[in-house]
């Protein structure tokens, strides 16, 4: 019979724990390998410091940071109009922290003699105005265009930057991930899609870009990005609610600090500067 | 006491025997209350309206048509019977184009004006704008929003769910592409499955099923994610190099794989059947002067025809349901396929790979919720024809 | 009745297309053994090199690219117990009052059957969607161990109340008729004599579900599982890594695919490892039982 008072015990345990949880952070795919890195250093400077990243895309963490299931939202977008009514209305204040920017690069296949595009026939070619690789001055191979999921945060901003948020076509074939557009790229000689710079790697060949109409073409580099003449670059952010801010703010100086940085320079995305992370 | 407590029990078994369909309850309860809130969302962004000139007299837009018009694939008034003049469609991001920031204010506060007479000044204009942005009294006609018509949304062939100024929940694209690669992947199983189910019941020995017996459960419970990880990193690759595709991930691999993970069940189901044909009907045959071969087509197949088609059926539903591995082979692409070469997205695909970005509540989160219930019925109404099949099985064989 | 006369040559003939419809059976059966061979053997082949202690025992580090996978089977195996402790209670309960108590043509064996038919036949991703509006949101428990068992338990349950059901009525009715003119009552009856007799095939259809639940992904793709968390959950309200889900998400995102990709192989044949243990396991008890049942 004294069996049952153990089992009690151990019950209100695991309910006493779930009171200090673990620092939950969550959102945007884009983020989470960064961020994973990221909390990967931390922890090891902060042994007794507990951290959970978990994926599923900007819109899940910023509905989970409405719900209190998380107490960082990653989102590689600004947060929408209708979620920051939705905020309002809970009471709670979003803190919005810029931790990098992020360039995307239009990948093709590494033996298509194309290099580089202009903003407008990327637009097309995403829009299904441009079927074939003759017509901007490659082989005649039909185009395989690749893009991400229809909600990511960067579906939209690829979509917003080089789009002028005209909507893509509607048999672009979607890829639940980044690493999948990599591999299909890879494999597929027609292919173009587009990932963020990080992503990168020599399996793929990136494409120069211009944005006025081919006067200038830019390589995507994390220093053309810095200075600025790379054209399609978009910050990434951190939510947290106004409430938590003792909390979530170790790890989030810790991120913003030069030597977090510098993790997010070696992980391929571009830095910011200490004025620019809050607005 | 002991009475009491022989009841208690009795009470908690019944209890626990009506488990299942208290699920069944609450899935068709959580899932429609969700889903059917999306024909109560509007059709423009929520938040939002799109405002005319006082000279335009379109009032009433479909989603449709609001996205033909802001990506200039519609660029006249008179297509959607209004004046003759040309589209000028307009963002509030660009807004930042057209006025200097000293103009705008620091807060936006003097967008809403600015934005305002710019469209009274340009007579073609739709402006895609905040609702609160707009000064009152502004002398501007708006195109009226309606909620989201089922029309729309089960008859619908585009599905851009983050359409701005007004999604389009299209799903018929999602459900032709479910239903052709589950029909692909049911006739690239069915020779297959009766095959092996006739061998293992009619001319394996005994020890040769001992074998394959184990093998079809192996096949069945190795996980879809790693069915899924196999395809895309073997068949899709090897697909496109013998077949010469364009692309590689299509409705093909999707089917190839699917028909893997289908296999299983109508090889079990069919050859359960087949196994309890009864041996005096063999006999019969047999006595009869027919070869092994003649009695299983003339005979044994006949007679457990209704345990093949549950097994069929079965597989299929499996099929339809099927989500991982899918998602990683198909392309995901929303049209409605013409050939089973061209990449596809199934109903399943897109539910695994949107939610997490659909903003909770929000149409496009509903919309997922309808898909589901719409999945839900497709494989209920498949369970009742199994189940039909094998009652109007017994009143025969009884 | 005409009495048919076969021409010349028909034996030959029939012989012949028996011949070769049972060849034809026998190489698509043996073509479907090479398919799982090939399916296995590519996998245990890219993945063998990778596994090692080191692997087994330590998280992921480097992102992702180096260490190993060990908070995810851990988070595997604390779903199984999880959805265990949901469903098998409830499922044979369920089972045994199928078999038991409920008259068997009446209404509710009928209803109950067609629904435990239809739960088993519903996509896992429609129960992910169920658990995430239900457990996540509706009551709260967010994305945790908690809601992840409980989905993951509702998926397996009607396999725990078929299997009772099938294991229950193979036990002749004399047995329980025996027990009950002894005196004792139905209660005892069922628990003394008839729940020890079924055991063995209720064990066997139990290890089987839990092999089913080892591999789901979609459902605790929103209820559940988390991309990193290298500790391990501290309660049930945690998150926690899972080994399908680890498997997915580390063969389509991730920055560096190429160094991922060995990591891949190795979760992916741990998953299979898992499934072979199962099977094996549930083969040989079902065996063991058998012949202990004999030799009664």
């Amino acid at each position: 019979m004294n069996r049952k008072p153990f089992i009690f015990l151990a019950i209100a345990t695991l309910f006493f724990n779930s009171v200090a949880q673990a620092q939950r952070i969550k959102g945007s795919d884009t983020l989470l390998p960064l961020t994973q890195e990221l909390a990967e250093e931390y922890l090891a400077e902060h042994p007794e410091a507990e951290i959970i990243v978990t994926g599923g895309g900007s819109g899940v963490g910023i509905a989970a940071l409405m719900e209190n299931t998380t107490d960082i939202a990653m989102a590689s977008r600004s947060i929408k109009f209708g979620e920051k009514m939705k905020f309002a209305e809970e009471g709670l204040k979003a803190v919005e922290v810029t931790v990098a920017y992020d360039a995307l690069a239009v990948v093709v296949h590494p033996s298509n003699p194309v290099s580089r595009l202009t903003r407008e026939q990327l637009e097309a070619i995403f829009r299904g105005k441009i079927t074939n690789w003759k017509e901007v001055g490659g082989e005649d191979r039909k185009i395989v265009v690749y893009s991400r999921e229809t909600s990511s945060g960067t579906y939209e901003f690829f979509k917003e930057s080089v789009l002028e948020n005209k909507n893509y076509m509607s048999s672009i074939l979607s890829m639940p991930a980044t690493g999948a557009i990599i591999q299909s790229v890879r494999q597929t000689k027609g292919a173009i899609g587009y990932i963020g710079l990080a992503y990168l790697n020599r399996y793929v060949k990136a494409l120069a870009v211009s944005y006025d109409g081919g006067v200038h073409y830019a390589e995507p580099s994390v220093e053309n990005a810095v200075n600025g003449s790379y054209p399609i670059v978009r910050p990434l952010y951190y939510y947290y609610d106004s409430g938590k801010e003792a909390e979530v703010s170790p790890f989030i100086s810790y991120v913003i600090s030069p030597k977090g940085q510098e993790s997010v320079l070696s992980q391929g995305f571009v830095p910011v500067t200490e004025e620019e992370t809050r607005r | 006491m002991r009475r009491i407590f022989e009841k208690a029990v009795k009470w908690l078994l019944t209890a626990s025997g009506f488990v299942t369909s208290i699920v069944i309850l609450l899935i068709i309860g959580f899932l429609f209350t969700e889903g059917a809130g999306l024909f109560k969302e509007k059709v423009i962004e929520e938040g939002y309206v799109l405002a005319l000139n006082r000279e335009n007299n379109v009032k009433e837009l479909t989603a449709a048509q609001i996205k033909a018009i802001f990506d200039e694939d519609v660029t006249n008034w008179k297509e959607f019977g209004g004046p003759d003049m040309r589209i000028e469609p307009f963002r509030l991001e660009d807004a930042d184009k057209l006025f200097t920031e000293e103009e705008l204010g620091g807060q936006y506060e003097n967008a809403g004006s600015l934005i305002a007479s710019l469209i009274e000044a340009h007579p073609g204009m739709v402006a895609f704008v905040p609702e609160s942005m707009i000064p009152k009294g502004a002398n501007l006609n708006f195109i009226e929003d309606r909620s989201i018509s089922p029309k729309e949304v089960f008859a619908g062939s585009e599905w851009f769910p983050t359409a701005t100024p007004a999604p389009l929940f299209g799903m018929w694209p999602l459900l032709a592409g479910t239903l052709w690669v589950s029909l692909f992947a049911i006739l690239f199983a069915l020779p297959f499955g009766i095959s092996i189910a006739v061998y293992m019941s009619e001319v394996a020995s005994e020890r040769v099923r001992g074998f394959l017996k184990p093998v079809i459960e192996l096949l069945n419970g190795i996980p879809s994610v790693v069915y899924g990880f196999f395809g895309l990193i073997v068949i899709v690759p090897l697909l496109q190099q013998v077949f010469g595709l364009p692309v590689g991930e299509s409705g093909l691999a999707g089917s190839i794989v699917l028909a893997i993970m289908a296999l299983p069940t109508i090889v079990t189901v069919a050859e359960d059947a087949m196994r309890s044909c009864p041996r005096s009907l063999r006999e019969a045959s047999l006595a009869l002067g027919a070869t092994q071969w003649q009695t299983v087509y003339r005979v044994v197949i006949p007679s457990s025809m209704s345990g093949i088609a549950s097994g069929v059926v079965l597989g299929i539903g499996r099929a339809v349901g099927e989500t991982m591995a899918v998602l990683m082979v198909t392309g995901n692409a929303a049209a409605v396929p013409s050939s089973i070469l061209e990449p596809l997205r199934t109903i399943p695909a897109t539910i695994a790979a949107e939610l997490g970005e659909a903003p909770a509540g929000g149409a496009h989160y509903q919309s997922l919720f309808l898909l589901g219930v719409i999945l839900f019925f497709i494989t209920f109404f498949i369970n009742l024809c199994v189940e039909y099949i094998s009652s109007r099985n017994k009143a025969k064989n009884s | 009745m005409a009495i048919e006369t076969f021409p010349k040559g028909y034996g030959a003939r029939k012989r012949r297309s028996q011949k070769t419809a049972f060849g034809i059976f026998r190489g698509l059966s043996l073509f479907i053994v090479l398919v799982l061979f090939a399916i296995l053997g590519f996998i245990i082949y890219r993945g063998a090199g990778v596994i090692d202690w080191t692997f087994l025992t330590e998280a992921p580090s480097d992102g992702m690219t180096s260490g190993g996978i060990f908070p995810a089977i851990i988070g595997t195996l604390l779903l199984m117990a999880g959805s265990a402790i949901v469903a098998f209670p409830v499922g044979i309960m369920s089972g045994i009052y199928m078999n038991e108590y409920a008259s068997k043509s009446g209404w509710a064996v009928k209803f109950i059957r067609l629904m435990t038919n239809n739960l088993s036949g519903v996509p896992s991703i429609v129960f992910g969607l169920f658990g995430m509006a239900l457990f996540v949101k509706y009551l709260g428990f967010g994305d945790s161990i908690l809601a992840g068992s409980l989905t993951l338990g509702l998926l397996s349950l009607p396999l725990v109340i078929r299997t009772t059901e099938e294991a229950l009525k193979d036990i002749p009715a004399g047995i329980r008729e025996g027990s009950l003119a002894l005196g004792a009552s139905k209660l005892q009856t069922i628990w003394k004599v008839v729940l020890p007799m079924g055991m063995p095939r209720i064990i066997t259809g139990l290890i089987l579900s839990l092999g089913r639940v080892s591999g789901e992904t979609a459902p605790i793709l929103f209820t559940c599982a988390a991309y990193f968390f290298p500790q391990l959950p501290s309660s049930i309200f945690d998150q926690c890594m899972a080994l399908p889900y680890h498997l997915y998400v580390i063969s389509t995102s991730g920055t560096d695919i190429e160094a991922q990709q060995p990591i891949a192989y190795g979760t992916a044949l741990v998953l299979i490892i898992i499934v072979l243990v199962i099977n094996l396991l549930a083969g040989v008890l079902r065996k063991y039982f058998e012949n202990r049942l004999k030799l009664k």
